[in-house]
């Protein structure tokens, strides 16, 4: 139970973090093609993050657990 | 009776949801304080939404699944006998010929508008129509053949066969699949409505600026069609899961049946792909009744957009049609020529590459539509490409018939001519694919042959093919076999002369899409008529066969075919579960004449024996 | 394999399994909708977000684009905390966290509102075409989100769901989960790019 929870808090804490990054990023660069790249990277790097910690990606491909 | 308070009430639930939507469109505009109410297109589209959950919620998902959501018992649906048609029946049979009867119907009322074309087409100049009539069933005529061909097979076939070939009680998810069955009906009374509230103008494919600036009823149309989406994306998710999770013991996927890999990568497409359809008219409705720009050059908009959208969908949407086709044709070849299907692994490859590519040609129908230059050899070449896989389960098909025990009966001669009206379509899909002559072929009567070759001459003929391969085992009843033979001969003729021919004037230049042509054409029209009326006449003789046969027909056999897949090893129609017995799965479905095989075993079952063992013996079989 | 028949028709992967497999694919289809919607934003507009009429400000308000996406994280953050708690029991947790996950989509919804009601561009032109587009569909799939999380909260508060039969709880989540997703990749694009 609090080490799921525990895992939550972390990936909660990095995709904050990324998110401030990100906008901080966005904020000062100001070549055009860079800012979307590394935007897109994040974007990618948190959609991952959520997919798998937190929608449980993995248990598509394991049926036989019950939850 | 159970029947008619169902679809009455579920009628009844619709309008009022309809009337609700009216009046909640014109509070919110009061509210938001615009000076006039009433928005025709804004309200009648709230109005459609209301009414569609409306009429859902009436036909029995309120009662047998969303009572669930708010923690009440669901009511179990009481119907029997044939009423069970009528009513949200989750049994997979009888959604399958719910979608079967439903989407005939609408063939023949399709085919009816061809005619109706082929009368105004017959010679040049305006006898029969004018130009906004003629419009407005020609781009009726397309969209419901393309509603046909998307869901006849899938949708009949697809629920009927799929979970009996495989071994399974139901789908995987039984509601849903009832619930994708009911979305239907709207579709096709809002689309045959269209001609009574302002016609269409801009064809089946809908292109803006003209679908957004078009007074007809484009707003219907778009609304309707995206309900077909959704149709198609949740029919195509049930059939995934039930692939992927609901096989017998035993049934490998390398065992799988050929249909069952058609329908199952069929579904892939679907599932993934309709959304692009889904999202161009979505976007044709915001520009139409939001007050949005996508398409409007003006403020910074672009047509081409849809274009790339919408064909993005509806490229793939080609396989989405004729992937189940080549599925039903092979399975009947394989059946009818009594030998293994040739080169398995090759064919099912063969359907992988062509969903694999599929989703990077879109733009070979953009070639003349001023998109940038550099775009051109790409799909040039991805389109030319996609022979290849093809060639593959064309290959299989003709290996199959190879050295076979060939047996003519009427499912079979559909089959064959699958194979050969296939290979027209594909060798005028070349000239298409090849940027310099389709910038001289492009919206000429040409590209009507070649699509008419593809679809119809690829996947209508196996719809035919399959309502008489699995007609006895849906009835119950065995088919006129002269009667079926008749209609092949009838339909295969009128078929290839109206549609041979027709290259001709389309290489001269001939446009499609209008009513109008100059009189030199004449001739050669009036050849291309008089066929159609021929083939479309086949279609009584079907009528005539199939509906009395359904009533007077004589009692079929549970294996008239002596075929060896599981759908064939129970009863004619099969029991509400499907098997007496759950079916393990042993062998191969295809080995024909290979000694000591055996495809499925029911271990439970002494009322069976091995199924489909062996050589088949007797009749036009043995080998 | 006479043995194991008796069972057969009941037995195979169990109901979680399969609907699991079902919404999953219900997203990758729902994806492309977004992922549609995310490129006629690229193929209208460019890299570009427009600046407001007669200065030379971005047209977006930044500080509420960052402000509604942290709550949309945060919302996030809830949501797991919820479901972990329904998957080990602890179910009084598990109604504040799907209570506090309602709260904040709709103080998320409430943002798209304010936005729109501010924005320095029409619906007429081609930015204010996508960007309404764009938070509309999402926004829209929020509020379903957030209905379809009251629906489990109630049946929730009337015991429904525990240790071993928590999937409506699980499914809701996945599914706001998925909401989150769309914003990380509409978040950039429409403000910061």
């Amino acid at each position: 139970m609090n080490k799921a929870m525990q895992l939550g808090m972390i990936i909660a804490v990095i995709l904050a973090v990324l998110t401030v990054v990100e906008y901080i990023f966005a904020v000062n660069v100001d070549d055009t093609a860079i800012r979307f790249y590394g935007l897109s990277g994040a974007a990618i790097a948190k959609a991952a993050l959520i997919v798998w910690y937190f929608m449980h990606f993995g248990r598509v491909f394991r049926p036989e657990e019950a939850h | 009776m159970y029947a008619a308070t169902t679809v009455l009430g579920g009628t009844g639930t619709g309008l009022m949801g309809f009337y609700l939507g009216l009046g909640f469109a014109m509070v919110m505009r009061k509210l938001f304080g615009y000076p006039d109410l009433w928005e025709r297109d804004l309200c009648l589209s709230v109005g459609y939404v209301f009414g569609l959950v409306g009429w859902v919620l009436g036909i029995g998902l309120w009662g047998q699944w969303a009572r669930e959501w708010f923690g009440m018992k669901t009511y179990a649906n009481g119907a029997q006998g044939w009423q069970r048609y009528f009513t949200f029946c989750t049994d997979h049979k009888v959604i399958g010929i719910q979608y079967m009867v439903w989407f005939v119907v609408v063939f023949l009322a399709a085919g009816f508008m061809a005619m109706l074309m082929r009368v105004e087409l017959a010679q040049s100049g305006m006898q029969f129509f004018n130009h906004d009539q003629y419009n407005a069933v020609m781009s009726l005529h397309g969209i419901l053949m393309v509603a046909v061909a998307i869901a006849a097979v899938i949708g009949g076939f697809g629920n009927y066969a799929v979970p009996l070939m495989i071994g399974a009680d139901d789908m995987a998810f039984p509601r849903l699949n009832a619930l994708t069955f009911w979305l239907v009906p709207p579709v096709g009374i809002m689309l045959l409505a269209t001609p009574f509230l302002g016609g269409l103008e801009a064809g089946w494919t809908a292109y803006p600026p003209l679908a957004v600036q078009t007074e007809s009823a484009q707003t219907l149309f778009n609304l309707a069609l995206m309900t077909f989406g959704l149709v198609s994306i949740l029919g195509g998710l049930n059939f995934i899961v039930t692939v992927i999770y609901l096989r017998a013991e035993g049934m490998t996927w390398s065992r799988l049946p050929i249909f069952v890999w058609a329908m199952f990568l069929t579904a892939i497409l679907a599932l993934f792909y309709t959304q692009g359809i889904f999202v161009a008219l979505f976007m044709v409705l915001l520009d139409r009744i939001g007050g949005m720009s996508f398409f409007n050059e003006a403020n910074g908009g672009d047509p081409l957009l849809y274009q790339h959208v919408f064909w993005f969908y509806s490229h793939p949407a080609v396989y989405i049609m004729v992937l189940p086709g080549f599925g039903v044709a092979l399975e009947l070849l394989t059946h009818f020529s009594r030998k293994p299907l040739f080169a398995y692994r090759y064919a099912v490859g063969g359907l992988i590459g062509i969903v694999g590519l599929s989703g990077v040609v879109w733009a070979h129908h953009m070639f003349t539509s001023g998109m940038p230059n550099y775009l051109h050899p790409p799909f040039l070449v991805a389109t030319e490409l996609i022979s290849i896989p093809t060639g593959l389960v064309f290959l299989a098909g003709l290996g199959t018939i190879w050295m076979g025990r060939v047996w003519l009966q009427t499912p079979m001669l559909f089959a064959l001519a699958v194979l050969f009206n296939f290979a027209c379509g594909g060798v005028t899909g070349i000239f298409l694919a090849d940027v310099p002559t389709d910038i001289h072929l492009q919206d000429t009567y040409f590209v009507v042959a070649h699509f008419h070759y593809t679809i119809v001459g690829g996947e209508i003929f196996a719809l035919f093919g399959g309502i008489y391969y699995w007609f006895p085992k849906m009835t119950g009843r065995m088919y006129n076999e002269r009667l079926g033979k008749i209609h092949f001969w009838m339909m295969f003729i009128g078929f290839n002369v109206t549609f041979f021919i027709m290259h001709l004037p389309g290489i001269q230049g001939m446009n499609r899409r209008i009513a109008d042509y100059p009189s030199e054409f004449d001739n050669i029209n009036m050849v291309i008529s008089i066929a159609a009326f021929f083939l479309g006449s086949s279609f009584l003789v079907f009528f005539y066969n199939i509906i009395w046969s359904w009533f007077r027909g004589p009692a079929a056999a549970a294996n008239p075919w002596r075929a060896r897949t599981l759908e064939w090893q129970t009863s004619s129609p099969p029991p509400h579960d499907n098997f007496e017995s759950p079916p393990v799965i042993k062998g191969h479905p295809y080995d024909y004449g290979v000694p000591g095989s055996v495809h499925a075993t029911f271990p439970m079952g002494a009322a069976h024996a091995p199924a489909g063992g062996g050589g088949g013996g007797g009749g036009g079989g043995g080998g | 394999m006479a043995v194991a028949a008796p069972a057969m028709h009941h037995k195979g992967p169990d109901r979680t399994a399969i609907n699991r497999l079902g919404l999953w694919l219900f997203f990758f289809s729902e994806s492309l909708i977004f992922a549609l919607l995310l490129s006629s934003r690229f193929f209208l507009e460019g890299l570009n977000i427009p600046l407001k009429h007669g200065s030379d400000e971005q047209a977006v308000d930044q500080v509420l684009g960052l402000a509604i996406t942290v709550i949309l994280l945060l919302s996030s953050v809830t949501a797991f905390t919820g479901e972990t708690a329904f998957e080990h029991g602890r179910k009084r947790l598990g109604h504040w966290m799907i209570l506090a996950t309602i709260v904040l989509g709709l103080i998320f919804a409430g943002g798209v509102a304010y936005e729109w009601k501010t924005a320095h561009f029409t619906r007429g032109e081609a930015f204010g075409t996508v960007f309404f587009t764009m938070t509309g569909v999402h926004a829209s799939h929020v509020m379903s989100g957030v209905i379809m999380l009251g629906l489990v909260w109630v049946q929730a508060l009337r015991g429904k769901y525990n240790e071993k039969n928590h999937w409506p709880v699980s499914g809701v989540v996945m599914y706001w989960h998925f909401v989150d997703v769309v914003w990380v990749f509409f978040y950039p694009a429409l403000y910061l790019v």
